[in-house]
């Protein structure tokens, strides 16, 4: 084995941990919300070959406000999905589109598009 | 007080959150957001200051001051309710109101009031507390741009003051007001004024838009991608020319340096391709990694980007490569971008056959309707016919929204709502659903529903939500593709570091070709699509044979019924007792006829619903009833009264014993019309013995027909009823049932489908989606029947809208076929990806020398979701045993 090929190997080694730890390991951040006037905690998301935020940590019990904005005319994300609470919106392209509804258990539930590339995460306290 | 100029609120001056002075004119704002869109056009609502504060009020003659209003009062037109007097005494108590006229065949009140004493919404509280509701139009209007919260306030005050107006509220939320208003007072264009007063533009609600907006962002999207895989597929030519020169003549010919040059021309052309026809690769990979997430993008991303940046360093830097190893793949960059956006454009073509029986749904609404409003028939767009209206429907003409018949009759196909293939008879105070189709009558009918509260409507919005819920079988798939990309990107490396370390020369080149090969064939879409797509087409073909599948989990659920629960009365039977038999007794000299039209006569005036089947049998015999005298009604026993100067008796063992008369062998025919599970009634005419008359609620006609096919499915089919074991088992007998759980309280029912599911097996229960609705919850499946405009039942997981049993049958065909469908797309997702991935990381080389170029790779991944979608739209094909057509 060459030096470069010993290079290589470890190099292709870490990276291979780098995306393991970065995709899966990695602490992602949280969207906290607070509830405003009358009890409503409200988010607005972007949507744009992701969801902006994409974790968001809401209260049980409260009723939750979500203003869905997508900025781009790719069709995967035409649809949002919140299968667990049977939910899910049709966002036209740069139109805001409101998703309501109240988490009532604490849990983790999951929110993507149709077929599930784009994924984001509530995460329910 | 001074108002504010942008949201119109009265505020003190020097409570003003901020001033403005602007020529000449000093403005006073209540908050922040106020002052800044102020100061962005200040002309704009400067203009709004000066114009009269309450310019929409328009629709009245202020000369008169006593009003006259015409209010809808629902439920009015309903024989036998006392509403008209208790409205009338109600409104008459009012300050302010002057006459009231109540007409109740029209349903209407009107009302003559003085607008400076009492208001309109005060008019409809006092209807409304005598328990009646005030019927109107309900119009959601869009307000452009309102944010701040205290111009709502200003502008529902606006439209409340505003004539016929009876409610109005504003979302800050969805940016819309609802309004309640009468269309007969104001008009939509009068409630826009209204808004606009404030300086607000009003536009078309958002939420009452209709699919084809989508339809029409779709084409536009296919356009945009088309227009990318044009531009990329035409650099493809030249840049494969150069990448493949040997086989080209002529350019096989050139020198090393010609080529060279050449390739900085492809490098130079694929650039573009990169960064406009898979612009979107990059920008949706870049917003994934700032989520820390990956997906397609990435992968495609990566790959092209990969394969472009090393053709750059071959060409510009061939001497720190290996001999032989320093050639381009510009090819991979343009040919795999041109055939992923291909692959996209097609997808969305494919998906909108997907849709295609929700627009099949929406396209059976008429787009006009002919209106009788103030006596002129006019034709309106169906968008503006109003709850109240007077619609006239003539013979082949469809009927534009939902109502009831005030006048005329007809037949009406409703096969495209109910599955329904007879024409339903309709005559005066039927209900007629929007959409259906009138045939042989012409009628008018004065509308219930309309807009998105139709039963049209309310399936379609049914269907869709079913459509984009999740089946439990996607969760696995959902699970997989979370962590499918981050695997392949880590696969690639490894595949490029092994093929470097221990492949052949040139290493690099085979390490990398394989890397960017694997990047490209692995496809998570095909995996995430899997499942929606069937769902889309599955619940849709469910739709076209009225049946409405409320979720993918009730779908699922459906395919492994392994026991059907069947109430019995108003599923298997009708649900209503009809005459069934006329038996004269022997020594008597009456026919049978005339012994039916004495006992309908008797009956006429008696409410038991025994009694109206007896009537209704007459009557459809065309008998000409006589009119009862000395009417009498034993409880527990019968009926007696005299008829054209006959005493006719007519009731049960106990009340002829009760006369004493001699039933002679009418006793022992009873008793085998009461084993057939009918209900025998004995008639006595002036004391003698006449004969029997037995009604039964009647098996419905192709209840029969649809239990042999369950059982032919392998379905162990119940049925359960509060009937005595009897009655039941004659029902049994005559449909070919299995088993009969008899005398079951209602509150039982639920308890009884627990004991079947007991037993290990998945249970359906089919019922009335009122009584049952315990029972329809507790199964595995509950198949609510609903007829006519009623087919939004809660409790059920399906509603079928026809209301045959053969649906039980359709509903369980196309959870089978689509659960097969879903599966064949899932386990073609799956091979596709474990067989297709190890292929381009080589695997097969060492034994046959087999590698999998870049370019195959991206046309497999481009036709791989195509492929998935191709098959969920085979099921469009699918036809059920009893075809609705």
């Amino acid at each position: 084995m060459t030096l470069i090929q010993i290079f290589i190997t470890l190099g292709g080694i870490a990276l291979s941990l780098f995306i393991a730890w970065f995709f899966w390991l990695a602490p992602k951040g949280q969207t906290r919300i607070n509830s405003g006037a009358g009890g409503v905690q409200e988010v607005a998301i972007t949507v744009k070959g992701g969801y902006t935020p994409d974790i968001i940590v809401v209260k049980a019990g409260q009723p939750l406000r979500m203003r869905f904005t997508r900025h781009e005319s790719s069709t995967c994300s035409e649809m949002v999905l919140f299968p667990d609470f049977n939910q899910s919106a049709k966002l036209p392209e740069g139109q805001e589109v409101l998703v309501e509804f109240t988490p009532k258990k604490p849990g983790e539930y999951g929110f993507q598009c149709q077929m599930g590339m784009l994924r984001g995460k509530l995460i329910v306290e | 007080m001074e108002k504010d100029p942008v949201c119109g609120m009265k505020i003190e001056r020097n409570s003003s959150f901020a001033t403005r002075e602007h020529r000449g004119q000093a403005y006073y704002f209540c908050s922040e957001d106020c002052v800044k869109q102020f100061d962005a056009n200040p002309d704009q609502y400067a203009l709004v200051l000066s114009q009269p504060a309450t310019s929409a009020t328009t629709g009245f003659n202020p000369d008169s001051t006593v009003l006259q209003v015409e209010l809808p009062i629902l439920g009015l037109a309903k024989e036998g309710l006392p509403g008209g007097v208790l409205i009338r005494s109600a409104l008459e108590k009012l300050h302010g109101v002057e006459r009231v006229v109540m007409n109740a065949k029209a349903g209407i009140t009107v009302v003559n009031y003085d607008p400076e004493t009492i208001k309109i919404l005060d008019i409809v509280a006092a209807i409304k507390k005598t328990g009646y509701q005030v019927g109107g139009a309900q119009k959601r209007i869009g307000i452009e741009n309102i944010r701040c919260a205290s111009c709502v306030g200003s502008i529902e005050d606006e439209l409340k003051t505003t004539p016929g107006v009876l409610n109005a509220s504003i979302s800050l939320g969805t940016q819309e007001a609802t309004v309640d208003y009468l269309p007969e007072q104001t008009t939509l264009n009068e409630l826009n004024t209204a808004i606009e007063s404030w300086g607000y533009k009003t536009r078309p609600a958002s939420s009452e838009e209709s699919v084809d907006q989508q339809q029409a962002a779709h084409e536009k999207e296919y356009q945009r991608l088309m227009r990318k895989f044009w531009f990329a597929a035409l650099v493809s030519i030249p840049v494969l020319i150069t990448a493949y020169p040997k086989f080209i003549p002529i350019v096989k010919d050139w020198s090393m340096e010609t080529l060279r040059i050449t390739w900085f021309g492809a490098a130079l052309l694929t650039l573009p391709v990169l960064f406009w026809s898979g612009s979107d690769f990059f920008t949706g990979a870049w917003a994934a990694l700032k989520h820390r997430a990956a997906n397609m993008n990435t992968l495609i991303a990566l790959g092209t980007g990969a394969a472009w940046l090393y053709s750059i360093v071959a060409i510009v830097f061939p001497g720190i490569f290996p001999e032989g190893t320093s050639e381009p793949f510009f090819d991979v960059v343009a040919v795999v971008i041109a055939l992923v956006v291909l692959g996209q454009a097609l997808e969305i073509r494919a998906k909108g056959r997907t849709s295609e029986a929700i627009k099949k749904l929406m396209g059976l609404q008429p787009k006009t309707a002919r209106v009788i409003r103030n006596d002129v028939e006019m034709d309106i767009p169906v968008e503006e016919v109003l709850v109240g209206d007077v619609v006239q429907v003539r013979p082949g003409e469809k009927v534009p929204v939902d109502g009831v018949i005030l006048e005329g009759s007809s037949a009406v196909d409703e096969s495209m709502l109910t599955g329904e293939s007879l024409p339903a008879s309709k005559k005066v105070g039927d209900e007629v659903i929007g959409a259906t189709f009138n045939k042989t009558g012409a009628f008018k009918f004065r509308t219930t529903k309309v807009g998105k509260d139709t039963a049209l409507a309310q399936i379609v919005k049914m269907v869709q939500d079913a459509q984009n819920s999740k089946a439990p079988i996607a969760r696995l798939a959902d699970t997989i593709s979370g962590y499918f990309v981050p695997i392949v990107m880590i696969l690639a490396v490894l595949t490029f570091v092994v093929w470097f370390d221990f492949g052949p020369q040139p290493q690099l080149v085979y390490g990398l070709v394989t890397a960017v090969s694997v990047l490209i064939i692995a496809c998570p879409c095909a995996l995430g699509l899997a499942t929606p797509m069937s769902l889309m087409v599955g619940i849709g073909k469910g739709a076209e044979n009225g049946i409405l599948i409320r979720s993918g989990e009730a779908l699922q659920t459906a395919q492994s019924i392994k026991i059907v629960v069947l109430d019995k009365t108003g599923t298997i039977t009708k649900g209503k007792p009809e005459l069934t038999d006329v038996i004269v007794a022997v020594q008597q000299s009456i026919l049978s006829d005339e012994l039916l039209r004495l006992a309908a006569s008797v009956e006429t005036v008696s409410e038991h619903p025994l009694a109206e089947a007896i009537v209704e049998g007459g009557k459809t015999k065309g008998l000409a009833l006589g009119k009862p005298e000395a009417f009498e009604a034993i409880p527990g026993h019968g009926v007696t009264a005299t008829v054209d100067g006959r005493k006719v008796a007519l009731g049960n063992l106990k009340m002829m014993k009760r006369l004493n008369v001699d039933l002679g062998n009418l006793e022992a025919k009873s008793e085998i019309l009461a084993n057939d599970g009918k209900t025998p009634m004995f008639i006595a005419v002036n004391g003698k013995a006449a004969g029997i008359i037995a009604v039964a609620d009647t098996v419905k006609e192709d209840s029969k027909e649809a239990i042999a096919a369950l059982h032919q499915m392998g379905i162990e089919v119940v049925m359960i009823t509060g009937d005595n074991r009897r009655t039941a088992e004659a029902i049994a007998r005559q449909v070919g049932l299995d088993r009969v759980l008899a005398e079951v309280l209602p509150e039982d029912k639920a308890h009884n489908v627990h004991l079947l599911q007991a037993e290990g097996k998945k249970v359906a229960m089919v019922g009335d989606g009122i009584n049952d609705a315990p029972a329809l919850a507790q199964a595995d499946v509950g198949l609510a029947i609903g007829t006519g405009t009623d087919v939004a039942i809660e409790a059920s997981d399906i509603t079928l809208i026809k209301g045959s049993l053969k649906g039980v049958v359709t509903a369980i065909e196309v959870s089978r076929a689509t659960m097969r469908n879903i599966k064949q797309n899932l386990v073609g997702a799956f091979v596709y990806n474990t067989l297709g991935v190890p292929i381009a990381m080589g695997v097969l080389f060492p034994f046959f020398g087999l590698l999998l170029s870049p370019l195959l790779a991206g046309a497999a991944m481009a036709f791989s979701s195509v492929t998935v979608i191709s098959n969920a739209n085979r099921l469009r094909g699918f036809r059920p045993k009893f075809s609705a057509k």
